[in-house]
């Protein structure tokens, strides 16, 4: 099964259209008292969760829209957002 | 200072029968056996801005309002306004002079950075099908309306302004100039089976001036 995406302004499309921006982490960590530790690892850190995230993606060939959605790693579709995260 | 010249970035194999010099550009108004359709028509003279602001709504490009919702497109007195997101639309001008631009600091004129063509008649949306992804025909959706996707694997606007459960019907098709000899080389291509011919401004006019009454 292909992955399709949901793009909030173009709709459900084919997800070849679509470039990966990586697992959403939340906002940028505050400046003050920021170490180099932990800013390395808010960049380079990952999940890599076997299940639901929410990731960023980049509609390349449509409208050129950043937004975030959520996917399930262990079959490549796209799901509704977790209970859990709500 | 000498006249300048300006290039449209598609090139047909045939050469038109009918042609004038229009605000610098060579417009093709005719072609040799246009035949009975479908056709492509080269529009890279046509008047195009691009619209920004973060009340882009709130503008009235050619007294016509900007649609609300992203996909939607307001077509009449030859101006097609499509709203791209929250706070871009473009706007072609299809009637043979556009407007002067308004004095806003959000309009780009991008006639000269853009591909511009239309394909339609009879079996239209059978050729795209064979370059595109996109549903044309989606019974769900109104013509006119705008698709932001990729046709030949080139980012596009789309915009179909006429569709029939058939195939038949037509819409306008704008990428980045760079892709532009491509594109009419696949579409030409994808097109033999069903008779696709170019064809002139003329043949477009009727078309559009059909579909605003």
């Amino acid at each position: 099964m292909a992955l399709t995406l949901t793009c909030p302004v173009c709709g459900k499309r084919n997800g070849y259209e679509f470039r990966y921006g990586g697992e959403d982490k939340g906002p940028r960590p505050a400046e003050a008292g920021l170490t180099p530790r932990a800013w390395c690892d808010y960049v380079h850190m990952n999940k890599c969760t076997a299940g639901v995230q929410k990731e960023w993606w980049f509609h390349r060939d449509g409208c050129g829209s950043w937004f975030t959605t959520w996917r399930d790693t262990t079959n490549n579709l796209e799901v509704e957002q977790p209970e859990a995260s709500k | 200072m000498g006249e300048i010249k300006r290039e449209s970035p598609v090139r047909f194999t045939a050469s038109p029968t009918k042609s004038e010099v229009r605000d610098n550009w060579t417009v093709a108004l005719e072609y040799d056996e246009e035949g009975q359709g479908p056709w492509l028509v080269d529009l890279a003279h046509k008047t195009r801005w691009d619209l920004q602001d973060n009340k882009v709504g709130e503008q009235r490009p050619g007294d016509l309002t900007v649609p609300s919702a992203p996909g939607d497109c307001t077509f009449a007195n030859n101006t097609l306004v499509n709203r791209m997101n929250r706070t871009q639309a473009s706007i072609y001008h299809l009637g043979a002079a556009a407007p002067a631009m308004p004095d806003f600091s959000g309009y780009t004129d991008v006639t000269e950075s853009t591909v511009f063509l239309a394909l339609f008649g009879p079996n239209a949306f059978f050729i795209a099908e064979k370059l595109a992804s996109l549903d044309f025909l989606d019974p769900a959706k109104t013509a006119p309306f705008l698709y932001q996707g990729p046709f030949c694997h080139v980012p596009c606007q789309i915009v179909t302004l006429e569709k029939a459960a058939d195939g038949a019907g037509g819409f306008l098709l704008t990428c980045s100039r760079g892709y532009g000899d491509s594109m009419v080389h696949a579409i030409l291509e994808a097109g033999v089976e069903f008779g696709l011919r170019p064809a002139g401004e003329n043949c477009f006019n009727t078309w559009a001036q059909g579909l605003q009454g």
